[in-house]
């Protein structure tokens, strides 16, 4: 497997370097899941427990102090298990999101000198399905956020807005309102390549035409899209919710559209439900579509119409 | 039995996600030795079957807490189980914080905007509302006696109005007074030249003002007899030139003709007056003379009275009617202001007084919810209320009635 890797792109003695760092890593990887395996086999036994006594004690209708003290025992026990199973799996999240950002490191590194290796193929070559593909996968892939209890979602996940002095790191994702050829305004999804502290603005590349649109836009003009997905199961206050008017990239573009939540996602993999605005519609709104959370950002302009 | 029973309790099923079934690729992962590892394109799933995992195991940690506080409350006090619910939540915070210490490394990321979660601008403090009913207060505010103290002394005549009805006299004519000026500086130029040239000279050419308005006075008096030649006053003359026959001119170009009868004597003594004796011929009362022909003409309604070249003098003094039409104005516009502060004033003491009596309309409300509370409290204690806190109730609506009565009239 390390082999594959490194013969994989070998252009440069630093990816070269990065490559065995990220073999490492994926190593270490395989351990941690073998070990979340040995603490959810662990845990399993005392769930079944609790499952048994449930059972009971429903069947009896009552509860005794035997029971509940029992029960307290097994709860308190799953508990410890349930933390450690979750930190266990948290390490390994992370290594996941290490790795990538080894990788995505690598690829601006690429990008940057010029070079594409095999795994990266340059994107002016790319075609619009393979183009959209990406943008899913990644949609797919955005980690999710799994506070501990109490913990509250920070900004940046699902609808949390980033904090106002945030600034978006080259290669992050952004929604960016630009002029159009025509001269209309529109939101495009585009990339990060560089911010100025001192001008205050970002340069930005139009994500489906790289290298050949590059535009210079104040702060005003970017969203930052979401960095983690939040959990509906957990957060579901760090979803937008529904009728919320937000901006949501329309299937198969890279444009961003004023859109209506129709319903907000139920699960973690779940995309949000929306309809855009769209006068070709009866009643001013397209059918019910679905995008990515990620892809969803609050509309600001919602103040000024 | 009931009371035995755990109402809040749910027994959740916690059985674990089956992840053979779920998460194939975790469980692929899972069956390789050490040597085969993890590849690259294997990432994206997963990191989405672990998530699925982590997410089902923290929903399973948030609800074991929540069931052994649940139990662990009902134990220590059996009753309000319920209500130490939100109680609770505040706990959970607590506990499993210190239980992990690895998450840390996920936490650097976040880590700047950790530190204040408040400092995001999501609700920035809006007080535009009270900046507008602090700028409206002025204008719904009771009137206090200090504004109608200002009203009145504003209603008080200005002690300068009298100085802008005064029509000042009139000086002498600007031509006059140049002429004496230019004079004047002509004189002191004149004077320092010769300081200069010969410092004996100097009391020759010390003319003062007084010598000046002398040399005009003679100026004048040279100038002026030259221009008519006729020591009468304009009236004198023109009585005379109407009593003379017109044809008069003609007969003294030929008055060398003697033979024009009747009419010698009257050409004699024309011709005698003006030309003959010239500048010689004095008459000493030309001024009363003028007088006299004056009275006698007015007397005769032959002339107006002198008041009205008088007025007629004044329209042609441009500089005075605009002065007179300014202070017309003035007077008109002053006039207009005190009757509009006397209708504040009075309106301002209207309202003063109504604000009396709202005043004590509040005071005799509160006597009125007073007596209201008292009968009420008579009525919760089970007895009637007594004849004097129904007396009192009575007085305070009488009155409370009669003060509405005197604000709405």
């Amino acid at each position: 497997m390390t082999a594959q890797v490194g013969s994989k792109s070998c252009v440069t003695m630093a990816l070269v370097s990065a490559d065995t760092k990220i073999s490492e890593l994926l190593t270490e990887l395989h351990q941690l899941i073998k070990q979340t395996q040995e603490e959810r086999s662990r845990s399993e036994h005392n769930l079944l427990n609790i499952q048994k006594t449930h059972e009971r004690m429903q069947t009896e209708n009552k509860t005794s102090p035997y029971y509940r003290t029992k029960l307290r025992g097994l709860y308190t026990t799953a508990k410890a298990d349930a933390e450690a199973e979750c930190s266990i799996l948290r390490h390994a999240l992370d290594k996941i999101a290490e790795i990538k950002s080894l990788l995505e490191e690598r690829r601006i590194a690429a990008k940057m000198a010029g070079v594409y290796s095999d795994s990266d193929p340059p994107r002016k070559t790319m075609r619009r399905g393979v183009l959209m593909t990406l943008l899913q996968q990644s949609a797919m892939t955005l980690p999710l956020w799994i506070g501990k209890p109490g913990d509250s979602p920070p900004p940046l996940c699902g609808a949390m807005p980033a904090s106002s002095d945030y600034v978006a790191k080259p290669g992050d994702k952004v929604a960016a309102r630009v002029k159009a050829v025509d001269g209309d305004e529109q939101w495009i999804l585009a990339e990060v390549v560089s911010y100025s502290h001192s001008t205050n603005k970002y340069e930005v590349d139009d994500i489906d035409e790289e290298g050949k649109e590059r535009h210079t836009l104040s702060r005003r003009r970017i969203i930052p899209l979401p960095q983690w997905k939040a959990n509906p199961e957990t957060d579901p206050e760090a979803l937008f919710s529904k009728d919320q008017l937000v901006l949501a990239l329309y299937p198969q573009t890279t444009c961003f559209y004023r859109a209506l939540i129709h319903t907000p996602p139920h699960r973690p993999q779940d995309d949000y439900s929306v309809l855009f605005e769209d006068t070709s519609y009866a009643d001013g709104y397209s059918p019910p579509l679905n995008v990515a959370q990620r892809y969803v950002v609050a509309c600001k302009e919602n103040k000024k119409k | 039995m009931s009371e035995l029973d755990c109402p809040a309790l749910k027994y959740y099923d916690f059985k674990p996600v089956e992840h053979g079934r779920v998460c194939p690729r975790y469980t692929a992962v899972l069956g390789r030795s050490d040597d085969d590892g993890i590849g690259i394109e294997e990432l994206d799933t997963l990191q989405l079957e672990l998530e699925t995992l982590l997410s089902s195991a923290s929903r399973r940690l948030r609800a074991l807490e929540e069931q052994r506080q649940i139990l662990t409350d009902w134990q220590d006090k059996k009753v309000d189980k319920r209500f130490l619910k939100p109680g609770k939540e505040a706990d959970l915070s607590a506990t499993p914080r210190h239980s992990k210490p690895k998450k840390q490394k996920l936490d650097g990321k976040e880590y700047e905007f950790n530190e204040d979660p408040q400092d995001m601008p999501r609700n920035p403090k809006n007080d535009a509302p009270n900046r507008f009913w602090a700028s409206v207060e002025p204008y719904c505010a009771d009137i206090t006696n200090e504004e109608i103290k200002v009203l009145e002394e504003l209603l008080k005549p200005p002690e300068d109005e009298a100085e802008y009805y005064k029509v000042p006299a009139l000086g002498k004519h600007y031509s006059q007074r140049w002429a004496q000026e230019d004079l004047l500086e002509e004189q002191r130029d004149g004077a320092r030249a010769n300081d200069k040239k010969k410092g004996i000279m100097g009391p020759l050419s010390e003319l003062d003002a007084k010598d000046v308005d002398a040399l005009l006075k003679k100026s004048e008096s040279q100038h002026d007899p030259p221009e008519d030649g006729c020591p009468f006053g304009p009236l004198t003359q023109r009585l005379l030139q109407a009593l003379v026959e017109e044809n008069i001119i003609s007969p003294m170009e030929d008055s060398p003709i003697p033979d024009v009868p009747g009419k010698d004597s009257a050409n004699d003594g024309a011709s005698t007056s003006p030309r003959s004796q010239g500048k010689a011929f004095s008459v000493p009362h030309t001024r009363s003379l003028e007088a006299r022909i004056k009275e006698e003409l007015v007397s005769q309604g032959l002339l107006d009275t002198e008041d009205r070249p008088g007025t007629g003098g004044d329209s042609e003094d441009e500089v005075l009617a605009e002065l007179h039409k300014r202070q017309a104005e003035l007077k008109a516009l002053s006039a207009h202001n005190r009757a509009r502060k006397q209708e504040l004033l009075r309106l301002a003491k209207e309202e003063t007084r109504k604000q009396e009596l709202r005043q004590r309309v509040r005071v005799s409300d509160n006597e009125v919810m007073e007596a209201f509370r008292r009968i009420m409290a008579a009525r919760q204690k089970k007895r009637t209320p007594t004849k004097k806190e129904k007396d009192q109730a009575w007085k305070a609506l009488k009155e409370r009635d009669s003060i509405l009565k005197l604000l709405d009239g």
